[in-house]
């Protein structure tokens, strides 16, 4: 079966496709890094582009992200323990302590692990020590943070003191995110970057991938 | 002034109306509470709370109108939901639409039983009691998508837009009907302006918008007027791609988030809608001084017709807003 079909298949949120078609590629042994790299990601850069530039919503980002992880779930098992398995480093995703919106985050968790991260998703209301012990337990490269409310946002910096606390601050990067959140509160926190989509998440994740 | 904006005009006045004055309505919730002394969970949970929380800031502030608006849990408690309070935090709440039999299943409640939703209909009443008959008061609903959402999940809901979309129209059905009945409740205790919070929509695509959710609206509207009340649409987030479809709903007032371009607003929803807006409530009014605060009012003043204006930040101004700031803004709206 052409595996660009898995393209399509991730392109369109069509689930019950692209596990069929990841499904007969590992049956006739086609690389698993071959099938991530160049049709999962591309998918996911592509569906992200469109989404960026108002052409796909967020109903079709979720289900491409649906379809990526029904096709990825069936290749982690065959990439653990490869020596030719290649990530692009490990991210730490959450929603700071005291904040419960995750749609924003679930989207960016979903486009970097379909654009070659590792991604641990800690969840919502995530607490300093939990991002802290995350980092610890994964060597994670890059911790991303979301936030929608004012009243939330400053938790960022606890986070970043306890990273910096930790002797971790200089092992990783720290992105953030949400609907409050800018530029200039980055820089006022420390932040290594802030973005304010999907997609350009991924662009920064992988600037500050060194 | 055309028929339409004049009745609309009717319904904002207040008594210092006729000073010339731009009317300023800001969404109060969080940072009423805060300024009031008390937590955002009280202001949710008790609506003397809320209604004295709000009066504080119309002394403070001097806006133009008041509104029952507070959390987004209200008809999902109705519907039966646990809705988890903490605090100054936004609550949580638990879900109940997993599956089709559970839409089928789903009761619509009678909201005067309700402890949430008779405490917002009990706000509306306190506010008419303490205000008299010419202060506009704003009550407040989930638009149906929303509530959805806010029963079965936001993921949920999007992504059965898609595989499950028999799923979503029966459910928004059934948002709709208590939507109705929660709105004509609050226009009987005294709102004449029902605020609708759609905010889900704005991430779904027009075509979307205009199957699941534009029908609803205009239904939903049709009613509210009928019943004697206006519309005020609010969606948070980008609305642009929607104005075309939106121009069809029958809005009265549309909020528009500080990303969207009032004068394109203004040009496609019409002359006889009210736009609302649209001063960034962080970067702006939180953050900014006054003279950022300043260039931002002139240019939201400058790309619409005064009389088709209602100032506000484009969502809720947020918890620890500097009060001068929003002064300022009252100060820079009064027509000299």
């Amino acid at each position: 079966m052409n595996t660009s079909n898995l393209y399509d298949a991730i392109l369109t949120g069509n689930l019950a496709m692209a596990i069929e078609i990841t499904k007969q590629e590992i049956t006739h042994n086609t690389d698993p890094q071959f099938i991530i790299n160049e049709y999962m990601m591309k998918a996911m850069e592509e569906i992200g582009s469109r989404f960026e530039a108002g052409k796909a919503f967020v109903p079709e980002l979720l289900m491409a992200a649906r379809a990526m992880k029904g096709s990825l779930n069936l290749i982690k098992p065959l990439l653990n323990g490869k020596p030719n398995a290649t990530t692009m480093g490990t991210i730490i995703i959450g929603t700071v302590k005291g904040d419960l919106h995750d749609i924003g985050k679930n989207l960016v968790a979903s486009m970097l692990e379909g654009c070659g991260f590792t991604v641990i998703n800690l969840g919502v209301d995530i607490s300093s020590e939990k991002f802290v012990n995350a980092v610890k337990g994964n060597k994670a490269s890059i911790v991303c943070m979301s936030a929608l409310l004012t009243t939330t946002m400053p938790y960022m910096q606890t986070v970043i003191d306890a990273l910096q606390e930790a002797g971790l601050r200089q092992n990783v990067k720290i992105m953030i995110g949400g609907a409050p959140v800018n530029k200039k509160f980055a820089d006022k926190i420390g932040a290594d970057g802030y973005s304010d989509n999907a997609n350009a998440a991924v662009t920064l994740a992988r600037t500050l991938i060194v | 002034m055309n028929k339409k904006l004049q009745r609309i005009h009717s319904a904002l006045s207040t008594p210092k109306t006729d000073d010339g004055r731009i009317y300023f309505h800001p969404i109060l919730m969080m940072h009423a509470s805060f300024q009031f002394g008390e937590t955002y969970t009280n202001l949710m949970t008790n609506y003397k709370v809320l209604v004295e929380a709000n009066m504080k800031c119309l002394e403070l502030y001097d806006n133009d109108a008041v509104s029952v608006i507070s959390d987004p849990y209200r008809e999902t408690s109705a519907f039966g939901a646990t809705v988890i309070f903490n605090g100054n935090n936004s609550p949580a709440c638990e879900k109940l639409i997993t599956c089709m039999d559970d839409v089928i299943r789903l009761k619509n409640p009678n909201i005067y039983q309700c402890e949430r939703t008779l405490d917002r209909i009990n706000g509306v009443h306190y506010f008419r009691q303490l205000l008299g008959n010419k202060f506009p008061i704003i009550g407040w609903i989930e638009g149906p998508l929303a509530e959805a959402a806010d029963i079965s999940g936001v993921s949920e809901t999007l992504i059965n837009i898609i595989i499950e979309p028999d799923l979503i129209k029966r459910l928004t059905q059934k948002c709709l009907t208590t939507g109705k009945d929660f709105a004509l409740a609050q226009i009987v205790a005294g709102a004449n302006i029902i605020g609708v919070g759609d905010a889900i929509c704005s991430q779904i695509s027009t075509e979307m918008y205009n199957e699941f959710c534009l029908p609803l609206h205009q239904e939903l509207f049709d009613f509210i007027h009928q019943n004697g009340g206006l519309v005020k649409l609010h969606i948070c987030g980008n609305i642009t791609h929607l104005l075309p479809s939106l121009s069809k709903a029958g809005v009265d007032i549309l909020d528009c988030d500080w990303m969207v371009d009032m004068g394109e607003a203004h040009r496609i929803m019409g002359p006889e809608v009210m736009m609302c807006g649209n001063l960034d409530p962080v970067s702006v009014i939180l953050e900014g001084n006054r003279e950022i605060i300043r260039n931002k009012f002139e240019e939201a003043k400058n790309s619409l017709p005064i009389e088709n204006w209602i100032l506000m930040g484009g969502c809720e101004i947020p918890m620890y807003t500097p009060i001068n700031n929003i002064k300022y803004l009252r100060e820079i709206s009064l027509k000299k």
